[in-house]
């Protein structure tokens, strides 16, 4: 009896495997697994006559069934799986799209482009520990000028060069020409050590043409703490310029005047455009050199203004135009540019 | 200011070429904005004649010109066309040297030019203002060398100072400023000294505290007031001054040359035999020598004879008392008035002269009386005549003031060390005096014309400029002297940030506008100006107010896109608004975003045909507002008058309203000139500053590992029942169910005042995956739940 459950055992093994090879269809398929070792199906079947066999038969014949059984499932599964792919392949290939049409339009959307300058400059004021300060656009006359040491009769306190606000109470109000207050506003609220940035508009009464405009905006740094000197403000602005410029800009300082400082400087950083070779640069005029901010030492009389003994607390300040950095290096022309919102410019940055 | 480099010569040696004294300027601080090169900077050029002009064989622009030379005939190509025979023009020859080059021999179109015809351009004569060819005298020998005809090399420097330094405002000023940098000397021009015989005019001085410190004048009777010498003539016309005649050139020569303004009156013209220095009065007429009438007031300074006002003190003269030609008699002035008096005169009358310009940054008032004696000595040895004595009022005469200081100060201030010799040169050079005490602190007294050095950090400034900033290590110490702290930015900058930057996510450009607006943009806005910020002195028409909102800028960049055919936008700004409460500005900072035109959806050229519209830019207010717990939109009862009265919702933050979101009212847009719908919306941050903190690092919500099972609900309900039930509804009956409304369709096959929403509902637990009759049960009961509630029937 064994003997001929064995052969049947070979008849069903070289039947299925020679079926599953031949069958190119899915559902074919599933009917030959079902055929073979369904439940009603042949091995099964066959595996039911294992109860009428000795035990010395069982040892032998259960082994071979069930290993015909692993064979065939495994066979069946490989074959399934060949099967499905040719048939997503199939599907993939019928695919009629003409890729080249026009995508989802998505709108781009972006920051204004002195968003993007101003971004850049706090980020590397940042990174040298300046932390973010900022203060009212409508500013009483003590923080944006006599705190500043800027005497009553300043020129720039002038009605032609200063916004003035037209309000009902006493105070003198102006919108103010730099963000110097912030200065004021900081020193009196906190002792040194001070390590300040900050950024914001201004407003100085200029006719509005491709190089002034009435609103602008700046960017303010100061630094107060014991033993502050020049040659920290050399270094860490010469940092900040070839964070901006780049590791090989050439930084230079000129002496100059401001109410505010003392000594006071100017810096300048070579022409990105002609390296100061080109006598005819429209960028730098051919002198070589861009002036990019102005700086200096705390004046005493600003300390004092706030509370700080000059004889032992010293800092630097500095303050940079963010329209002139981004017209530098985004190549915009007219200032005017910045706040006509032509989309056609918006969307190139 | 202009500099002419041999004028600077007279008071120090200098080997320095022009670009070199253009380096050593900088370093002192003043910025050469041009350098503009004068005299002959040429060799071997000679004037020849033109004998005849032949018509160029190859070209017809150019000629063939014969000329009569040192050389005999030669012959030249020229393209000049205002060239004739019988003139007398430079000509170069090869080899000859122009600046920097040397002429090479030349074919032009085919025949060779034996030499160039020079323009005044070509030959650096630029002050020579003709154009072609240059032509010379006619009476010039054939032969001469055309240098002979003209000055020295020479250079003329266009400086910008800065205001704190008006000592440098003239050729001595600038040459001690080069003395102390090359720490080489000074040499003194000595002038004659008159004593002078009879007394000058009586001086009255009735503003001596803020208006004339000291006055200076003296008389010089019978001059004769010729033209000018040529070199005096020169030296004005390089500095842009136009010679008149001796007398008015010798008072605008001391001014270039020592900073010290001047003024000559005609002595005749002057009554009552005094000079009195007073105020206007109010309404004061004076008829300056610009032939401009003008009326005065208290704040203005007048020089004034017995009668009237002879001059603008400080400022300018008058035209009754100038000096002319025939002028015999005359009265000299220098005087020290205060700088913030003529500042006021000057700004008012729109009148900035060379004068005023010294006057109101401060002149050495130690310097009146040199000017007069320099004056003096001009005046006698060109035009002579009588000097009287010299009246010198000076009731409070200038005490300078001593600077102690260590040199260890300036060191500390720089972050250098500085030698101490090198200190002792510059501060030797600089001041009237310098000494040491027996502490060991150095004692400085700058001279007069120094009044800007007060203490040891302007000292520290002068070290600086003097050993060059270019000397100062940019490496400190290698040490930031800060102990660095840790500081928060203000919550509104980084609100901004947050804000901006998700709105730029979403397709937005940021815009930056003026603070601006106009009153007409206040009424269409509803605003009163009363409240609104106004500007007192407004740059322009249109910009006299700050603005309450930031919409109506926005809807000026619409218009402005509008017009260069780019109709879809999507555009936002964070900037301040500004209002006046109870007569004091208040600023706050805002957000406002506009949309319009088509959508990305919409132009995405399958299914166009839905429109976004409103809902698009309420996604956006959603999108960004998404963290802040409390805020709400609700429709609003009163929409402002610029928004669609139905198309208008409130934004709320704990029911308090903060803002507005909706389309912009037609009338609104009419007056922008925009022709298409716009929505908008704008809200103050200020209340949202409390409940965003971009250091608090947000916690993570656990998530669910079990798989979600979708379902879609049909209902039909009525009509006028908006979402917000349907959600407050959902709210209650599945609060943890996520949903989405997938269709809304109000059409023929449903009753009459019916709508049907399609909803699409992600089930999903924490704790297992759902069976389906759990997840049917859920259904179940959400709309039992829809039909209790809102009287939902399933579709």
């Amino acid at each position: 009896m064994i003997e001929e459950l064995k052969s049947k055992l070979n008849l069903i093994e070289s039947n299925y495997i020679s079926k599953i090879q031949a069958c190119q269809d899915l559902k074919q398929l599933q009917d030959l697994q079902v055929a073979a070792v369904g439940r009603k199906g042949e091995l099964t079947e066959l595996l039911k006559s294992l109860k009428d066999l000795s035990l010395e038969e069982k040892k032998e014949f259960g082994p071979l069934s069930n290993a015909l059984k692993t064979k065939l499932v495994s066979l069946f599964e490989a074959k399934t799986a060949e099967l499905e792919t040719a048939a997503i392949n199939e599907e993939l290939n019928k695919a009629d799209l003409d890729l080249t049409l026009p995508s989802y339009p998505f709108n781009k959307g972006g920051r204004h482009p002195l968003a993007i300058a101003q971004k850049r400059m706090t980020d590397i004021l940042s990174k040298l520990g300046f932390v973010w300060a900022h203060g009212p656009f409508i500013e009483d006359a003590y923080h944006n000028f006599d705190a500043l040491n800027i005497p009553a009769h300043h020129p720039a306190r002038d009605m032609q060069d200063t916004f003035f606000v037209k309000n009902t109470n006493k105070t003198d109000f102006v919108l103010r020409t730099h963000t110097s207050g912030v200065q004021i506003r900081t020193m009196q609220k906190q002792r040194p050590p001070i390590r300040i940035m900050a950024p914001g508009r201004v407003f100085r009464k200029d006719a509005l043409d491709a190089t002034h405009s009435p609103v602008f905006h700046q960017i303010e740094g100061l630094y107060v703490d014991k033993n502050v000197s020049l040659a920290d403000l050399k270094r860490d602005l010469t940092v900040f310029m070839k964070g901006l410029f780049g590791k090989k800009a050439e930084v230079r300082f000129r002496p100059s005047f401001f109410p505010f400082t003392e000594p006071s400087v100017e810096v300048d950083v070579k022409c990105v455009f002609c390296e100061g070779k080109d006598k005819n640069c429209p960028v730098c005029k051919g002198s070589g050199w861009k002036e990019m901010l102005g700086a200096g030492i705390v004046h005493p009389n600003v300390l004092r203004n706030c509370n700080i003994d000059p004889e032992v607390y010293s800092g630097y300040a500095f303050g940079m135009g963010v329209e002139r950095l981004a017209m530098f290096s985004l190549d915009i022309k007219d200032i005017r540019t910045f706040y006509e919102n032509d989309i056609r410019i918006l969307e190139q940055f | 200011m202009k500099i002419l480099y041999s004028w600077l010569k007279d008071f120090i040696d200098l080997d320095l070429t022009p670009e070199e004294l253009a380096g050593k300027l900088t370093v002192l601080g003043m910025e050469v904005e041009e350098i503009k090169k004068t005299g002959a900077d040429f060799d071997d050029i000679y004037a020849a004649k033109i004998v005849k002009i032949n018509a160029h064989p190859n070209s017809e622009k150019l000629h063939l010109v014969d000329l009569e030379t040192k050389d005999g005939a030669k012959r030249v190509v020229c393209g000049a066309q205002n060239i004739a025979e019988g003139q007398t023009v430079p000509l170069a020859n090869v080899g000859s040297r122009l600046g920097k080059i040397y002429l090479k021999p030349a074919e032009i179109r085919g025949v060779i030019s034996e030499g160039m015809l020079c323009s005044a351009d070509e030959l650096g004569l630029a002050a020579e203002r003709q154009k072609g060819i240059m032509i010379l005298d006619p009476k010039i020998p054939v032969g001469t060398d055309v240098k002979t005809l003209y000055g020295k090399a020479d250079a003329i420097f266009d400086v910008s100072l800065t205001p704190n330094r008006p000592d440098l405002m003239s050729h001595l000023g600038i040459a001690r400023e080069l003395s102390v940098l090359l720490n080489i000397p000074l040499k003194k021009r000595e002038w004659k000294k008159y004593k002078g015989e009879g007394s000058a005019l009586k001086i009255n001085i009735h503003t001596e505290d803020d208006g004339c410190a000291r006055y200076t004048g003296r008389i010089i009777r019978g001059v004769k007031n010729t033209e000018s010498p040529a070199w005096m003539k020169e030296r004005l016309l390089a500095m842009g001054v136009n010679p008149k005649n001796a007398l008015v050139d010798i008072t605008n020569y001391v001014l270039f040359e020592i900073g010290h303004p001047m003024h000559a009156f005609d002595l005749n013209h002057l009554e009552g035999g005094e000079i009195n220095v007073r105020w206007a009065q109010e309404n004061e007429n004076f008829l300056a020598l610009d032939d401009t009438q003008r009326t005065l007031t208290p704040q203005n300074l007048v020089i004034a004879d017995g009668k009237k006002a002879v001059a603008l003190a400080g400022v300018m003269g008058g035209k009754g008392d100038s000096i002319l030609p025939e002028t015999k008699d005359i009265f000299l002035e220098g005087a020290y008035f205060y700088p913030p008096c003529i500042n006021k005169t000057s700004k008012k009358f729109a009148l900035s002269t060379e004068s005023s310009q010294r006057f109101e940054r401060g002149v050495d008032i130690e310097g009146c009386l040199n000017s007069i004696e320099m004056a003096t000595a001009l005046v006698l040895e060109i035009c002579g005549g009588e000097p009287s004595e010299i009246n010198d009022v000076y009731p409070n005469p200038y005490r300078p003031a001593q600077i102690e200081f260590k040199p260890e100060d300036l060191e500390k201030i720089l972050g250098m060390e500085i030698d101490r010799e090198r200190l002792k040169d510059i501060f030797g050079r600089l001041g009237a005096d310098l000494k040491t005490s027996d502490s060991g602190a150095w004692l400085f007294t700058p001279g007069s014309y120094r009044r800007d050095l007060n203490h040891k950090w302007d000292l520290a400034e002068e070290a600086a400029r003097y050993i060059g900033l270019e000397n100062l290590a940019a490496d400190g110490d290698g040490t930031t002297h800060a102990t660095l702290y840790f500081g928060e930015n203000p919550k509104a900058v980084d609100l901004g940030e947050k804000f901006s930057d998700a709105l730029a996510g979403l397709g937005f450009y940021e815009c930056k506008n003026f603070d601006f607006v106009s009153q007409k943009d206040l009424g269409l806005f509803s605003f009163s100006d009363k409240t609104a910020v106004e500007i007192k002195n407004p740059l322009a028409d249109g910009m006299e107010f700050l603005r309450p909102n930031l919409l109506m800028s926005l809807l000026k960049n619409i218009a402005l896109n509008q017009n260069f055919g780019r109709h879809d936008l999507a555009l936002f700004e964070y900037g301040k608004t500004f209002s006046l409460q109870k007569g004091f500005p208040l600023e706050t900072f805002s957000l406002g975003a506009v949309m319009c035109g088509k959508t990305p959806r919409e132009k995405f050229f399958m299914n166009p045909q839905c429109k976004v519209g409103f809902y698009g830019l309420k996604g956006a207010a959603e999108n960004i507002l998404r963290d802040f717990e409390g805020v709400t939109f609700q429709p609003s009862k009163n929409a402002p008058s610029h928004m669609h009265p139905k198309i208008c919702m409130d934004i709320l933050l704990n029911n308090k309203k903060i803002g507005f979101l909706g389309q912009v009212h037609p009338l609104t847009l009419k007056a922008y000139d925009i022709k298409q719908d716009v929505y908008a919306f704008e809200f103050d941050v200020k209340n949202l500053e409390k409940l965003f903190d971009a250091q608090q690092f947000k916690k993570a919500r656990e998530i669910s590992a079990f798989p979600a099972s979708k379902r879609d609900l049909s209902v039909v309900i009525d009509k006028n029942i908006t979402f917000d039930k349907v959600r407050q509804v959902l709210k209650m009956a599945a609060p943890d169910t996520k949903y989405n409304l997938i269709d809304l369709y109000q059409g023929s096959n449903l009753p009459e005042g019916k709508k049907s929403i399609t909803l699409s509902f992600d089930f999903i637990s924490k704790e297992k995956t759902l069976t389906d009759a759990e997840v049917n049960k859920a259904v179940e009961a959400i709309l039992a739940k829809l039909k209790s509630d809102l009287g939902a029937e399933l579709r």
